[in-house]
């Protein structure tokens, strides 16, 4: 059996390298269908491991009881006219909150300026929470830590820093512990830097982010009523199994804690990093969906293009097929060759696919600064593609092949 | 020569009142209507016959390329007239060494590849088959022609290369299909000179042809006409090619 593979392969290759434009031009289509396949499942992958990376960094399993619904399963109007979160509502929900992990009031600055020495940088968030946010979503310390309970309790002027401000305000690597910044006129202490979590899915500012405790937050920007409105508490329900039960309970709370009547719907959203997943699949069956479309297509034209080579194929080898008949080949033995011969221009329009590829995934990885992506083929996708290349090879090889093997000897032979 | 010798000799080919009739169109050709032959091991037969007379049928039967409509053949004691498609190919392979007019020969293939291709086809492994293909057409004197390419070589040469090619699996028959049709009168008799030598051998020789300089050199001369046999004779006075080779080699020295 293996002996016959090589020698259908060998054959396969000296036919194919007789015919070298020609076979190039037959494997266009499937070098188009394999290509599509490669890059498809590059992007898929990619996107899938930026989401997950987003995910995490927001928490699997941290709710955020907010007045804005992040899946905007609400109108934009009816959220518009909700009533604010205030404050006092925040403290009251965390001090309430029974089975969860963890629950942190959670304010937000947008677009601040912050200063360091002369330094002024614009586009910061501030970022307001409790000491207990360090276990929810504030990401990995990497040098130094967050601020304490007595810290948080007494609105500490400490901070903990994203990665992008210690870029651009000390440059990149520089361990920005013990320095100190300057928010509306207020000189904080960097106490800790957090490490890189930026990436697709992730919120833009969440590098670009300064961690101050909510009481200090409140001294900075209590002059802005506005300020008091934008509240919202993270609470992480410890486990993924908790999240139900976590939910439940925040939501009896908040009802409470907002007098809402029984058949008042809720006026806040509770709003999961889960809820984002619903967005991604619907990215994902778009991509899946031109993708496949797209290749079938190309696979369907690659087809045809084989097919029809193998036959040209086959009508000029009819004296070989005789030959080789006349010589002791049997019927398999000839289906064999000619399916081999395809599945071979088949693997040959894979690796020039994988070579084309490879050439645009290092381009656009390397010059369009993309990290989602790999700078390569995944193996996986490698695997699938050749073994999907074979298969198109023997579909389309199939009907020429069994032309080629019943030939009948005599006339075989005689055809010139 | 003694005939007697050859009697002993066990039955190689014993074809009983054999038909074969085409449909061509709305016209059904009976191009053999009843024949009836038998041939024993180690025989050298020419079989005769103008164009359309069916020779071409019987040689096409008689190698297993195609079964009679009706009758028997029986093959070194296969019955070949009942086999399918695959049966053939494998008899075949292991029974009949063709030899044909136009060579055959696959043109991308090495002399050496073009000789192991039965081989291949019978299953044998590369080191045996590559070992055994050497040793044929050391035979044939090509011994240092295996690397080349069919179109790299002279006709008389391409035609020894498809002798070894028809030596290499050892089979029952050797069937040469006009084979010095191709050729010029010397490389003809040399081709001729090679089958002498393989019948010495005690090789089994049908040789199929309309020459009749070619069929003076078989044992016995089976004539085909209108889809029968006209005459199936013992050539009382052979040509030896092997002779005549000497005579040739003798007069050009005497020149």
């Amino acid at each position: 059996m293996w002996s016959q593979i090589l020698e259908g392969i060998k054959i396969a290759i000296s036919a194919i390298r007789s015919n070298k434009l020609r076979s190039g031009l037959t494997s266009l289509g499937v070098v188009i269908g394999i290509a599509f396949v490669i890059f498809m499942g590059w992007f898929l992958q990619g996107l899938d491991f930026a989401f997950e990376q987003a995910i995490s960094t927001l928490g699997t399993d941290v709710l955020y009881i907010d007045k804005w619904d992040w899946a905007g399963r609400k109108s934009w109007r009816e959220t518009m006219n909700r009533p604010d979160i205030t404050l006092r509502q925040c403290e009251e929900l965390t001090s309430r909150m029974q089975s969860a992990e963890a629950a942190s009031i959670l304010a937000r600055k947008w677009n601040a300026t912050v200063k360091s020495g002369s330094d002024n940088y614009t586009g910061i968030t501030v970022v307001g929470a409790n000491s207990v946010y360090a276990d929810i979503a504030a990401g990995v310390i990497k040098t130094g830590r967050f601020f304490s309970p007595v810290e948080d309790m007494y609105s500490s002027n400490v901070c903990v820093v994203g990665y992008d401000v210690v870029k651009n305000f000390f440059g990149e690597g520089t361990d920005p512990v013990g320095k100190e910044l300057k928010i509306k006129g207020v000189t904080f202490t960097i106490i800790g830097k957090i490490e890189k979590q930026g990436s697709m899915f992730a919120p833009p500012w969440i590098d670009n982010q300064i961690i101050i405790p909510i009481k200090s937050f409140l001294n900075i920007y209590s002059g802005s009523n506005k300020m008091m409105k934008n509240i919202s508490v993270a609470i992480k329900a410890g486990g993924e199994e908790n999240v139900e039960n976590a939910k439940m309970e925040a939501v009896g709370h908040m009802r409470q804690i907002r007098k809402l009547q029984p058949n008042q719907e809720n006026d806040f959203a509770v709003n999961e990093s889960q809820a984002f997943r619903d967005n991604i699949a619907n990215l994902r069956l778009g991509v899946w969906a031109v993708g496949i479309g797209l290749t079938a297509l190309s696979f369907l034209v690659g087809i045809i293009g084989i097919m029809n080579i193998m036959f040209v194929s086959v009508t000029e080898r009819t004296k070989e097929i005789g030959i080789r008949k006349a010589l002791g080949a049997r019927r398999r033995s000839i289906l064999f060759q000619f399916l081999v011969e395809a599945s071979s221009l088949c693997f040959l329009g894979a690796i020039i696919a994988f070579v084309l590829c490879s050439v645009v995934m290092f381009a656009v990885v390397r010059f369009g600064e993309v990290t989602f992506l790999t700078p390569y083929i995944p193996p996986n996708l490698l695997i699938i593609a050749t073994v999907v290349s074979i298969v198109v090879g023997v579909l389309a090889g199939m009907i020429p092949a069994m032309r080629a093997s019943k030939l009948d000897p005599v006339e075989a032979l005689r055809y010139e | 020569m003694s005939t007697s010798s050859e009697h002993e000799q066990p039955m190689l080919i014993d074809i009983e009142h054999i038909a074969k009739s085409y449909v061509m169109g709305e016209e059904t050709v009976h191009a053999l209507k009843d024949i009836s032959l038998k041939i024993r091991k180690n025989e050298y037969v020419a079989i005769m016959g103008p164009s359309g007379s069916g020779k071409s049928t019987l040689m096409n039967i008689l190698g297993c390329l195609d079964t009679p409509t009706k009758g028997s053949y029986i093959l070194n004691s296969n019955v070949v007239s009942e086999m399918d498609d695959n049966e053939l190919a494998e008899i075949r392979n292991k029974e009949i060494g063709f030899v044909f007019q136009t060579f055959n020969l696959l043109p991308r293939y090495s002399t050496l590849k073009n000789v192991e291709l039965p081989l291949v086809y019978s299953g044998m492994p590369s080191g045996e088959r590559k070992e055994r293909a050497e040793n044929a057409l050391r035979a044939v004197g090509l011994g240092d022609r295996m690397g080349h390419k069919p179109n790299e070589l002279s006709g008389g040469q391409r035609q020894r290369v498809a002798i070894a090619r028809a030596l290499v699996n050892s089979p029952s028959i050797i069937l040469a299909d006009e084979p010095t049709g191709n050729l010029d009168t010397r490389t003809g008799d040399d081709v001729m000179r090679m089958f002498e030598e393989l019948w010495l051998n005690g090789n089994t020789i049908i040789v199929v042809t309309h020459e009749p300089d070619i069929a003076a050199h078989a044992r016995r001369v089976v004539r085909v006409r209108d889809g029968v046999i006209e005459s199936d004779t013992i050539n009382e006075h052979p040509v030896s090619a092997i002779e005549k080779a000497h005579e040739v080699e003798l007069s050009e020295v005497a020149a």
